[in-house]
């Protein structure tokens, strides 16, 4: 005990100990909360505009406007889900049907409600379509960048970058054009084929980063083994680089869920509108219901919500795996 | 069963790169071939283009009689193993060994029973159930030799299996692959850069050098009558020393002469030097052909002053500065020496070799 206190105060002014134990025990409690208070800090501002959604898509007109803001609805009300699902897309609007709602009440839904359950399915198909088109596309691509050495390999690897390089908007026109001498606009198509053009490259670049972390010796073992090099493929690479495809996966539904831009120039009616249009369309009405715009808004990302949901123990390791080469 | 021909084989790379020039080499069916020499002479091109996963840029390559130049790998009938092993990781050991029985369509309980045996006699029957992260590196490195055991094929290459072992484990893998090659009764070719591998393991070596053949031949052949410079130092530990001298021939007696050092060749190996006085060579001796303790005779000594002691164990090392030039030798460990003390060997002169200072090459067969 005696040689303890010794040891502790050594190198300090005689007659002054300090208990480090107790002091390493302080710190890692610090060390703790802090952590916890910054996670907690970051959840509130993630989260509450989400809990925000969902609060007041549950609340009638009044309510949401109602200060301060109910976080738990009063008097909790399915009518704008009701609307979306019961909505049927062919009522004509005038000012006069208009005129006899009350917005303040409520009671009253957007003209193009009818137009919501429709977009949702465009968006699901043309997301689904790009995932799926992304996958057979970037695969085989990326394996031969990776694990094939052919003349012109760097060559194309740096213009498929390059492709990533430029913005959407500049390339809005060319787009266009194409899309009308294909004859495709105002068809879910057009939309599928220029998500590609914008998606592929980032898929080939993520899948090459990641086959080229797997090594070679795999790919020899594999073909010496007895597989074709299609085989090698699938059998040995493909199970192996699931982190980096669900990634891809993600991006690719992802970007396409949310797309604006490009669906707001290639589409004109409900046959191919896809979501984010038909959203953004409530705020252009005559009156604007922020209830039934967040009833609409919850339902949009649900689906994403799922996805993420399904593929969440691989979304860590799937986004690092692309930046890190390994 | 087969023999391997490579006919005039070169190994082009886009970049205008040669791994590989003008290889002509035959390897018996059921031999024990290894390709030694340092990192990028070309010897894991010829075991890749054997196994069919590097296309020939020229020439030919022939399994027995049947040009393979452009059969895919999977329509080969060898078997590999690699420095990293190569596992599946996604795969059971189980499944690792098995894979490659799989894809060409063997019968399940044909498959399941080459695996046990494999497994059995690879002492691993008890990691069947495992993944391979969760196997030491001695363990993978029997699975990856299971993997090509089981598929019994017609070749057997090995590129470097042994590198990424420990020292003590790298020595009885040794000894289990050699025996392997006895059992199995086929063609095994071998790469390393480790002339000790090299020299327990193989029936035949081959030294490379910057993609071109230096010397075939038993690892005797290799050790005592290296054909060039290169292959003399690639060989030894520590490797051979070279004192560069002139020849004096002097009727049918040959010496080499530097400084005060006079080393009288005997009969054998005067032969065919007989014509070259006055030439500028190099004098190859080896670290262990000197004797410290024998009295030397005029004509064998080599003299000078120690530099450094290695102690290795069960002998020395010994740097000597003989010439103005630091050699090494390896003498009895019994003999003590200190820095600075002036000593002499004996050198064993019938072991002695001879290079061309300008070419090279050696100039005693």
């Amino acid at each position: 005990m005696q040689t303890d206190r010794h040891l502790q105060s050594a190198g300090r002014a005689p007659g002054r100990s300090i208990n480090y134990r107790r002091r390493a025990e302080i710190f890692r409690w610090l060390h703790r909360a802090v952590i916890l208070a910054g996670s907690l800090a970051v959840m509130l501002v993630v989260l509450s505009p989400v809990a925000w959604l969902v609060s007041s898509s549950f609340q009638n007109e009044a309510e949401i406007v109602s200060v301060p803001p109910h976080w738990i609805p009063d008097q909790p009300t399915l009518k704008n889900f009701k609307a979306i699902f019961a909505a049927t897309g062919d009522e004509t609007v005038t000012y006069e049907t208009r005129n006899k709602q009350d917005p303040a009440s409520g009671d009253y839904i957007p003209s193009t409600a009818g137009n919501l359950l429709p977009a949702m399915a465009n968006s699901f198909i043309v997301a689904t379509l790009v995932v799926i088109l992304n996958l057979l596309v970037g695969i085989p691509a990326a394996y031969a960048m990776a694990k094939i050495r052919f003349y012109g390999r760097n060559g194309s690897i740096y213009f498929i970058l390059t492709t990533r390089v430029i913005p959407d908007i500049a390339l809005v026109v060319p787009f266009f054009l194409v899309i009308k001498n294909l004859g495709l606009l105002d068809h879910i198509l057009s939309l599928v084929i220029t998500y590609l053009a914008i998606t592929v490259p980032f898929t080939v670049f993520i899948l090459i980063q990641y086959f080229e972390g797997l090594p070679d010796e795999l790919d020899k073992a594999a073909r010496v083994d007895g597989c074709s090099r299609f085989q090698s493929l699938t059998r040995v690479f493909l199970p192996l680089a699931m982190p980096s495809l669900v990634a891809v996966i993600l991006f690719a539904f992802l970007t396409s869920w949310n797309e604006f831009l490009l669906a707001l120039m290639f589409t004109q009616t409900a046959a191919s509108q896809t979501l984010p249009i038909v959203l953004a369309s409530f705020t252009s009405d005559f009156t604007i219901s922020f209830s039934f715009i967040n009833a609409a808004g919850l339902l949009a990302i649900v689906p994403p919500v799922i996805v993420a949901i399904v593929f969440e123990r691989y979304i860590v390791s799937g986004l690092t795996a692309g930046a890190v080469k390994g | 069963m087969a023999r391997i021909l490579f006919e005039n084989a070169t190994k082009r790379y886009p970049n205008g790169f040669v791994a590989l020039e003008n290889l002509n080499l035959e390897i018996k069916d059921k031999e024990f071939v290894v390709l030694l020499g340092p990192s990028g002479c070309g010897k894991s091109t010829t075991l890749n283009m054997i196994a069919g996963l590097e296309e020939i840029s020229d020439g030919n390559l022939f399994f027995d009689d049947e040009n393979v130049n452009f059969t895919p790998p999977h329509h080969r009938d060898v078997a590999m193993v690699f420095q990293s092993y190569a596992l599946y990781p996604h795969k059971t050991v189980y499944e690792n060994i098995a894979f490659g029985l799989m894809m060409r369509k063997h019968p399940k309980d044909d498959i399941d029973r080459r695996v046990r045996d494999a497994a059995e006699r690879l002492e691993i029957t008890h990691l069947l159930e495992r993944r391979p992260s969760q196997l030491s590196g001695g363990q993978r490195q029997r699975v990856a030799l299971g993997r090509a055991m089981v598929r019994q094929p017609a070749v057997f290459l090995m590129d470097e299996p042994l590198s990424n072992l420990d020292a003590a484990l790298r020595i009885s893998m040794r000894a289990e692959i050699k025996e392997l090659h006895r059992s199995m009764q086929t063609t095994f070719v071998y790469v390393t850069h480790d002339q000790a591998e090299a020299l327990t393991l193989a029936d035949r070596i081959v030294v490379m050098k910057d993609g071109v053949v230096q010397q075939i031949g038993t690892p005797d052949e290799i050790y005592e009558h290296p054909a060039n410079m290169f292959v003399a130092s690639f060989l030894g530990n520590p490797p051979i020393n070279y004192l560069e001298g002139v020849l004096q021939v002097e009727g049918d007696k040959v010496e080499f002469l530097r400084g005060d050092t006079r080393l009288a060749f005997p009969a054998d190996r005067a032969k065919a030097l007989l014509d070259m006085n006055g030439r500028k060579v190099k004098l190859g001796i080896r670290a262990e052909d000197v004797d410290e303790r024998a009295e030397a005779a005029d004509g064998e000594v080599v003299a000078g002053t120690v530099t450094s002691v290695m102690p290795v164990g069960s002998d020395q090392f010994l740097g000597l500065k003989v010439e103005g030039e630091e050699l090494f030798f390896r003498v009895n460990k019994d003999l003590r020496h200190d820095y600075g003390d002036r000593i002499r060997l004996s050198a064993n002169t019938a072991r002695l070799h001879v290079f061309d200072a300008e070419t090279e090459a050696s100039l005693i067969g």
